[in-house]
């Protein structure tokens, strides 16, 4: 009696299921104008702003954005993955794949990055580096240097004003810059050292306070993107690579502390 | 050499949480898949279900509440500062304690299955011949349970071992802390070290493989009534 | 005499019990009844395998159960016989046994006869999954007895295996009863292993005591709402006082100076034996047959005369002596003959079954 009548439900979920997944496979063949856009978590804020602004103008064009570390998305994007244009954080990355003729044009520069010193808990404007030897402050949060570009540049930061040595034992490292600033906001590090573009975001911005780090003390964060090769003949995707060079997106951009090339 | 240093470490970091994890969720477990396998109190069925939670949450979301709850402004946080043990997050108790959160059911679940399946008559046998409930617990439930607390014990250490988005989460990538083979392999693709990421990754397939093998063996031997 | 008192009310949805029952402390008594009748359920409240608010249960003047006192099943001295023999699979037949030996709290064990009186010496080191149904119910018999109880709960021991296995096990069970001093429960639906064992008789229906005394006089009893059918009958105590070796026929004697003749199956003379007269197979003349062949006939009275289960059918109880057989007549018989109470008869037995096989 009761197998049977789990069958039974088993056949009917199977079946709503299946009926479920082909309604939304159909939908997404409805729209035919699209384009996927992986972008580095330092983004996450302007990029949302841009997108919207974007559509904005162009209501039928659908655009998503997906965010995370630059370096994943470089490995994605040589093993195929579906992306339509790719920023980096780090220049370095989306050059790699154009040499290797994952690009469809030539590599373009978009903004140079800044990194702060961020607390949520503490008057990070009135810090500098040197007061996170601070026997006070247990954690420092910063990306992981070995993969995301931020985390590079805070350890450059840290060598260059002669602290990596004491603040080494003090760091964690979030597996981006997002993440990274979360480490910072829940309170578990009261130090971080994140994208300006993330600390001048209203939500992390109503909390604490942030430092600019001096850009002598790094190598640039020299930040690029690329039109991916299988988006080549997408005119959605030369559109949108187009609208970024625009006087309303650079804007947005510098709203959130990029600086943009060819400016000072 | 075939695995750098820091590959080592992350190994045996690995091996000494899922090791420990294993252990305390025998402790933690055991007593809860017996109550959760023979109750008729009404939280069961919530129990239950909080018990299987981390079978669909996504380790993200686990991940982050406990970064939350252990934070300094959580109520755990709050607890371990009142009692000088500081904070969990990024250290290796933090760790195990997301971990056993988030193995709980592959514990719970097989015990609570072999308690359930024995049922009632054995103990009621024991009962006959003078063997109090905890007597006969020990000397009568435990032993026939014994293919199930091995398997919990199999999965439970192989399900710690392969996690990853918890210890990403709460971790911090601490060597020696928290970078255990999952977080070291995540790492070695990020940084486009290829190499360094399959060898380590074929040592975890080979070690999954063994462990899926050695589950395989013990079904049908203990279907048969033997040992 | 009285040991065992146990009164009970119980409440299960469709299903309600409600006895107060006295019983005697020696001897196997049979809780008789069809299934759902609660004699298994009775069984379980006296073990305290399951246990009603509304009960009072005294063992030799120990109180095991009432308002204030719950004596839980593990600090009672009784042995208790599952249906199917419930082993503990984990332990060998040697650890099923020590399991009880050791708990036994102190009281004298002899395990060495328990494995001697049901015969399993040569299974010790087996595994409860290498043992026959017959041989698993015998380790089960003498893990009960291996707590040294001084109760004995059975609760349809032989129900589960076929017949070839109860004829195995029958012949243990009458040692048991021989030897055994304390006290048995024994819940059967069966009335051959009733008749074959029982000392004294419950009959139970609808969770409610029907009928309860001594095995012959209950059995003999014509206003029991609970028919054994075909399997009406009486059961005879009698001891073996001549052989017939020309005829292979044994003569039987029981009461003062009455006799019956039954099959030689190698019975000690003078050894006290049990048989079973069966209703169907008893017969009533008026006058003593002359030309019959039935051999055995004996002079009596007729005590009652009951409605049997089919309208046809009557059962009359004769008192032959001071024992009492059960004769299933058609009415139609009883009417031509005009049978009545008090009127003397002569009883044909055509079948007498030895029910003790040593």
């Amino acid at each position: 009696m009761k197998p049977k009548k789990n069958i039974q439900v088993f056949r009917t979920a199977l079946l709503g299921i299946t009926l479920l997944a082909g309604m939304l496979v159909s939908v997404g063949q409805a729209r035919a104008e699209k384009i996927t856009v992986a972008a580095a978590a330092d983004l996450k804020f302007a990029m949302n702003e841009i997108v919207a602004a974007y559509k904005k103008s162009n209501p039928t064009d659908e655009v998503d954005v997906v965010y995370g570390s630059s370096g994943k998305f470089h490995t994605q994007i040589q093993q195929g993955a579906p992306y339509d244009l790719y920023f980096s954080a780090d220049i370095a990355y989306p050059r790699e794949l154009a040499k290797a003729g994952f690009s469809a044009f030539e590599v373009k520069p978009y903004a140079l990055g800044r990194i702060v010193l961020w607390s949520a808990t503490l008057d990070a404007t009135k810090m500098t580096l040197a007061n996170l030897t601070d026997p006070k402050i247990s954690r420092i949060a910063i990306a992981n240097p070995k993969h995301a570009p931020y985390g590079k540049r805070a350890q450059e930061a840290f060598i260059a004003s002669g602290l990596w040595e004491k603040v080494e034992p003090k760091l964690v490292y979030g597996e981006n810059i997002a993440h990274t600033a979360q480490f910072v906001q829940t309170g578990n590090a009261q130090a971080g050292i994140i994208a300006l573009s993330l600390a001048l975001n209203p939500e992390l911005s109503g909390k604490g306070g942030y430092w600019l780090i001096p850009d002598k003390l790094h190598a640039p964060l020299e930040q690029g993107f690329i039109i991916t090769k299988r988006a080549a003949g997408n005119p959605l995707a030369k559109r949108f690579a187009e609208y970024m060079g625009s006087q309303a997106a650079r804007a947005l951009m510098v709203k959130y502390g990029f600086v943009l090339p060819g400016e000072k | 050499m075939f695995l750098s240093a820091s590959d080592i470490q992350s190994i045996f970091l690995t091996l000494r949480l899922a090791a420990l994890v294993t252990a305390i969720l025998y402790f933690l477990g055991i007593p809860m898949a017996w109550w959760l396998a023979r109750s008729r109190s009404r939280w069961r069925g919530p129990i239950n279900a909080v018990v299987a939670l981390p079978l669909v949450l996504p380790p993200s979301v686990l991940g982050f509440y406990l970064l939350l709850t252990m934070g300094p402004h959580g109520p755990v946080g709050k607890l371990t500062e009142a009692l000088g043990l500081g904070l969990l997050p990024f250290t290796f108790p933090g760790l195990v304690v997301a971990s056993v959160f988030y193995s709980l059911p592959f514990m719970v679940q097989p015990v609570q299955n072999a308690f359930a399946a024995m049922g009632e008559r054995p103990l009621e046998a024991a009962a006959t011949l003078g063997a109090s409930p905890l007597d006969a617990f020990f000397t009568v439930a435990l032993p026939l349970a014994r293919p199930g607390l091995l398997t919990a014990g199999i999965m439970t250490f192989a399900h710690t071992i392969g996690e990853f988005g918890v210890v990403l989460m709460i971790g911090g990538n601490l060597p020696g802390v928290s970078r255990v083979v999952s977080v070291q392999i995540y790492d070695h693709v990020e940084a486009l070290e290829y190499a360094q990421a399959h060898r380590l990754a074929a040592v975890m397939l080979i070690f999954s493989f063994v462990v899926l093998m050695i589950l395989q063996r013990w079904r049908p031997k203990n279907g048969q009534g033997g040992a | 005499m009285e040991e065992i008192a146990a009164r009970f009310a119980l409440t299960y949805p469709g299903f309600n019990l409600d006895v107060d029952l006295h019983l005697p402390g020696r001897g196997i008594t049979a809780l008789f009844g069809h299934s759902g009748s609660g004699k298994t359920t009775l069984l379980r409240l006296i073990a305290g395998l399951a246990r009603t608010e509304n009960g009072r249960l005294t063992f030799r003047g120990q109180v095991w159960q009432d308002e204030d006192t719950w004596l839980p099943t593990h600090r009672r001295p009784l042995g208790y016989v599952f249906q199917d023999a419930n082993l503990l699979e984990h332990l060998s037949v040697a650890g099923n046994l020590q399991y009880g030996a050791k708990r036994s709290c102190g009281r004298q064990v002899n395990l060495d006869a328990a494995i001697e009186l049901l015969g399993i010496g040569h299974l010790l080191e087996r595994k409860p999954a290498q043992l026959s149904g017959g041989e698993g119910q015998r380790v089960a018999i003498a893990r009960a007895l291996s707590t040294a109880p001084s109760l004995l709960l059975m609760d349809e021991p032989l129900a589960s295996l076929d017949l070839t296995r109860k004829q195995e096990i029958l012949p243990y069970l009458e040692r048991l009863h021989r030897e055994l001093a304390i006290p048995v429960l024994y819940v059967s639906h069966a009335p051959d292993e009733v008749a074959r064992l029982a000392d004294h008789l419950v009959v139970m229906a609808e969770g409610r005591v029907v009928a309860d005394g001594p095995l012959a006089e209950t059995l003999a009893r014509t206003d029991l709402p609970v028919r054994l059918g075909e399997e009406a009958g009486v059961v005879v105590e009698a001891v073996i006082v001549e052989r017939d070796s020309s005829w292979q026929l044994l003569r039987l004697g029981f009461g003062a100076e009455n006799i019956l003749w039954c099959r030689d199956s190698g019975q000690l003379l003078g050894s006290r034996v049990r048989v079973r007269v069966l209703a169907r197979d008893v017969a009533i003349s008026l006058s003593r047959p002359q030309d019959s062949s039935v051999q055995n006939l004996l002079a009596g009275r007729i005590e009652a005369i009951a409605n049997d289960e089919h309208p046809g059918l009557a059962l009359i109880r004769v008192q032959v002596g001071k024992t009492p057989f059960l004769s299933r007549l058609t009415r139609r018989a009883v009417d031509t003959l005009a049978l009545k109470v008090e009127r003397e008869v002569w009883v044909q037995v055509k079948t007498v079954a030895l029910l003790d096989q040593t």
